[in-house]
């Protein structure tokens, strides 16, 4: 086994990870910082974000808004501490990036422009174009290159955390060119691994979201926080899932029923007039979105198609020039993907698992409960989004919290001593033993039928509504699918070289755990809040027993345990979430 | 930043008869062997300009190689390969040219209606002298 | 839209290479059943999932972003997202890795090279001044952004590379899509780094070694260009020869 030796690990390549690497490398340029991913970073998922990142600018608007939008867009259930510093320091990154190149839309003279999103008072979305998270990915791994501190290790797939003596001490990977192990020697580990919305089986995300980072710091003993609170994004592709951005209707886009009826008036988000007006109609909250989608459906006003039942984003009335400026990806990929031409066709679109509010549990700082152990961006739960995530709110928040990683860790790896390595080499070679293991099986059941009993399980009983009797087969089901995982899963692949049949079979064990996770935070809530909606006795918001950040601890080869901890309440108590009603028309930018 | 250099063993595919393999870089050599016929059509050029310096009768020699069937041959295929080789050229000419801030094509239709009329002024003068 | 139940059955041939067993790269083909909506990655995926998981191939976002998926279908290079089945039926699909790349396992190319030449560009800003952030953001006007916006819209997904037979013969040619980035920079009105790139540009394996082929272009799925940016260039690196660029570059970049 190869061993590496560096000060801080950081494991992901996406957005939160580069910023985390260059902010270690920019606080102490003497540190060696090592970069894993299981992609060359341009790849990672932040690419696909399409509308934009929240930063407060307008001379109408306020961090104080800001702070408003998000708590009760997060239905109280956020860290009140943590928001206040996301808002904070949300524009100042975003001027980093500019200062870093990243291509922001502009207005005419030259300054930034901002573009409304759901929940959100004020335009406060900068955007480039709809293809935000791509230029903000290709922006920070261009930028990266600069820094001599940062050792990447493309196409390195982080399989273990290593802990000695309650610290984090390293991560075993495994290079996948070869099938080769490598330990990494660390002081301290930052995982910016991202979401798993994969779990899923109709989801907006990229094949690579699968939890990994959630998985390894769970096994750890570090709690998974919030994990019942899944984000269906209410625009999608029908039968791929691939996402329709809520730019779209920041733009100024609506959504119609079959009968060519704005339905959303229906369920709390009118009136129609005056249209546009921020927090109302298209641009509410997603979790409100998905849930009126769901009634629609249950009603029979959606539109059957061939890869399931969609209601209309019809963007026409917005004209070519502003479709072209501002919606370029959308109008391809609905052209490609769906053979809709967005400037003569309304969009088909359903909602689809797009975001996992919840993650590794971590303070404002991004430490963990384990020392040394750090986590950023999707894959972690830092206490912003609470039970529902304001669309534009994730992009700032793998900058804002990928920079307080990487100047944390830099700063604590400064104080802690050398470590003998003797028994992290031990535990690595243990866990590289149980891998291979893994790759040897000939017999069991193919990865893709357990992948695809997950992804339907959790759509049936994890879904936009949920109710006791579905999320408890649910339970039954995955408790089942890991007990079959462990039976054996079959491999027709047992070369080392570039084996992603592998790698599908270690990411499943992941998304199992992470996946049961959240079913039984899901189960234990008794109320509905946010993104976790229950059509049984429990349809209502119960602050007395739940306004409480769930903590899903790891339970070996068993389920779960459940507990609770007290959300951070700063200075907003909670109330009423209220969107719709009046309001005056707004100027779109 | 550095990166990780993995030792992993790879396969390199041969790159024999490359230009066979796709039209596009088969018409790409078409483009790039037409300078052979440039060339040779501006030696015959060159050794008639010799001959006329050099005596009436080497001028009227040449003058006579020109009029042979292989001659004519020869000057039917580098007038269609030399026209194929404008075409292309002015094909890749906004690729050179600056960002521009209308079509490009505009440029391709320009040279060559520029290049018809052009060729057209010397045939009506070669005919008027005549 | 199609039916989303497969009626027919299209033939799918694969590249397959194993470093660890075969000296040389051999064809199988499968037979996949197919719906009009599916692209060549979800036949590769079905394959994978349900014929032969030892199939090897790189792919993320499934939306023509990531530029993960790129691969050679029927001689072209494309990206096999964005790519469907229906446009081959009845013909049978033959998938290959990237051309001009290593091959490191089936369909999966070594990308090295292209990582390394990146890196030679200095593809990040190299700004005039250097602001504090409390500054805020600088001024760029839609104008500014359009001389290089186009070029900034570079997944790197490699298909220019394999489209590219200058740096199929010579690897150390920097290649269209690290030259694109290069120029993506050098025009940002808020970029002063003409002079830290210019070795580059200039040098054999720079700019000069693009013979205009011309099919970079063709094949890029983002429409940028890459043989306008060294095409461009050709030109400045003249200029710059004869000392005469020198006087056309803003005040900024002089050297």
């Amino acid at each position: 086994m190869q061993i590496i030796k560096s000060d801080v690990v950081v494991v992901g390549g996406g957005g939160a990870g580069l910023r985390a690497a260059i902010a270690a490398a920019e606080s102490d340029p003497g540190l060696s910082i090592s970069l894993i991913s299981k992609v060359v970073p341009m790849r990672s998922h932040t690419v696909a974000a399409e509308g934009g990142s929240a930063g407060v600018i307008r001379d109408d608007d306020s961090l104080d808004q800001h702070f408003a939008d998000t708590v009760s867009g997060g239905d109280w259930l956020c860290d009140q501490d943590a928001v206040e510093y996301f808002v904070e320091h949300c524009t100042e990154e975003m001027i980093q990036l500019e200062h870093w190149g990243c291509p922001w839309s502009r207005q005419e003279d030259g300054q930034i422009n901002v573009r409304f999103f759901g929940g959100m008072k004020v335009q406060r979305t900068w955007f480039a174009s709809d293809k935000s998270g791509f230029h903000l990915l290709h922006t920070l791994f261009q930028t990266s290159l600069k820094y001599p501190a940062i050792e990447r290790y493309d196409e390195f797939f982080v399989a273990d955390l290593l802990v000695e003596k309650g610290h984090v001490r390293g991560v075993l990977a495994i290079e996948i060119a070869t099938g080769a192990f490598f330990l990494f020697e660390c002081k301290a580990v930052i995982l910016c691994t991202g979401g798993a919305a994969r779990v899923y089986s109709q989801n907006t995300n990229a094949g690579i979201v699968t939890g990994d980072g959630m998985g390894i710091a769970y096994r750890q003993g570090v709690a998974l926080r919030d994990m019942e609170f899944v984000q269906y994004h209410p625009t999608a592709l029908p039968g791929t899932g691939i996402l329709i951005t809520e730019g779209c209707r920041g733009e100024g886009a609506i959504l119609t029923n079959k009968h060519g009826y704005r339905y959303l008036q229906d369920y709390g988000l009118g009136p129609l007039d005056p249209w546009p007006r921020p927090k109302a109609m298209e641009l509410g909250p997603r979790d409100r979105l998905s849930q009126a989608f769901w009634h629609e459906e249950q009603n029979g006003n959606t539109i059957d198609t061939p890869q399931g039942r969609v209601v209309h984003l019809d963007l026409r009335h917005l004209g070519a020039q502003r479709i072209h400026e501002r919606l370029p990806l959308i109008t391809e990929i609905a052209r490609t993907f769906v053979g809709v031409d967005p400037l003569t066709q309304p969009i088909p679109v359903r909602p689809a698992v797009h975001y996992t509010m919840g993650g590794i549990a971590c303070n404002r700082w991004t430490e963990t409960t384990l020392p040394g152990l750090y986590a950023a961006g999707e894959c972690s739960s830092v206490g912003i989004h609470g039970a529902n995530r304001l669309g534009s709110n994730s992009l700032s928040e793998i900058v804002v919290f990928g920079k307080v990683a990487g100047e944390r860790a830099a700063a604590y790896v400064r104080e802690i001593a050398d470590n003998d390595s003797r028994s992290i080499r031990q535990q690595a070679n243990d866990s590289a033993a149980r891998l291979l293991a893994l790759l040897e099986r000939t017999s069991g059941e193919r990865v893709a039928t357990l992948r695809h009993a997950l992804g339907a399980s959790m759509e049936t009983g994890i879904g936009i509504f949920r109710e006791a009797s579905g999320m408890r087969a649910t339970c039954d089901t995955l408790a089942e699918l890991r007990q079959r995982y462990r039976a054996g899963v079959k491999l027709d692949d047992h070369s080392r070289a570039f084996n992603t049949e592998w790698l599908s079979v270690i990411e499943l064990g992941f998304m199992l755990e992470v996946a049961e996770a959240m079913a039984h935070s899901a189960a234990q809530r008794q109320e509905s809040r946010g993104a976790h909606m229950r059509l049984d006795d429990y349809q209502n918001r119960d602050d007395e027993r739940y306004l409480a950040h769930s903590l899903a601890r790891h339970g070996g080869d068993g389920p779960p345990t459940i507990d609770y901890a007290p959300v951070t309440i700063t200075r907003s108590p909670p109330e009423t979430r209220h969107y719709g009603g009046d309001g005056q028309r707004a100027e779109l930018t | 930043m550095s990166r990780f250099q993995s030792t992993a063993k790879t396969y390199v595919r041969p790159m024999s008869g490359w230009w066979l393999k796709t039209p596009y870089f088969f018409l790409y050599m078409i483009r790039e062997g037409s300078a052979v016929f440039l060339t040779l059509y501006a030696l015959v050029l060159l050794t008639g300009l010799g001959c006329l310096a050099w005596s009436p009768s080497a001028y009227e020699a040449w003058r006579g190689l020109l009029d042979t069937r292989l001659s004519l041959g020869f000057h039917v295929i580098a007038l269609l390969i030399v026209a194929y080789h404008s075409l292309t050229w002015f094909q890749v000419m906004p690729k050179t040219a600056p960002k521009l801030p209308f079509d490009s094509r505009l440029i391709v239709r320009g040279a060559l209606a520029t290049s018809a009329g052009l060729s057209l002024l010397i045939l009506a003068v070669l005919w008027w002298v005549a | 839209m199609s039916d989303a139940t497969p009626s027919r059955t299209i033939k799918i041939e694969c590249l397959r290479y194993d470093p660890e067993t075969d000296d040389k790269p051999r064809f199988q083909r499968y037979q996949v059943p197919f719906t009009d909506d599916m692209s060549v990655l979800q036949g590769l995926q079905y394959i994978k999932d349900h014929l032969d998981g030892s199939l090897t191939f790189r792919w993320s976002c499934r939306m023509a972003i990531c530029g993960s998926c790129g691969k050679m279908i029927n001689g072209v290079p494309q990206l096999s997202c964005h790519t469907f089945l229906r446009e081959y039926y009845p013909r049978t699909v033959r998938i290959e890795p990237l051309n001009h790349f290593p091959v490191i396992r089936d369909l999966v190319v070594d990308q090295s090279r292209f990582l390394d030449h990146l890196e030679t560009v200095k593809p990040y800003l190299i700004p005039k001044d250097d602001q504090p952030l409390a500054a805020g953001a600088r001024r760029q006007t839609p104008a500014q952004m359009d001389r290089y916006y186009q070029y900034s819209q570079c997944i790197n997904c490699l298909l220019c590379y394999a489209a590219c037979p200058q740096f199929g013969l010579n690897p150390d040619f920097t290649g269209p899509a690290a030259l694109a980035l290069l120029h993506r920079y050098n025009a940002d009105s808020r970029d002063q780094g003409w002079r830290a790139r210019r070795e580059v540009i200039n040098a054999e394996d720079g700019v000069w070694s693009c013979t205009l082929v011309g099919y970079c272009s063709e094949v890029c799925p983002q429409g940028v260009d890459p043989a306008h940016a060294i095409n461009q260039n050709k030109v400045n690196s003249t200029l710059d020869y004869f000392g005469i660029l020198n006087l056309l570059l803003p005040k900024g970049d002089k050297t």
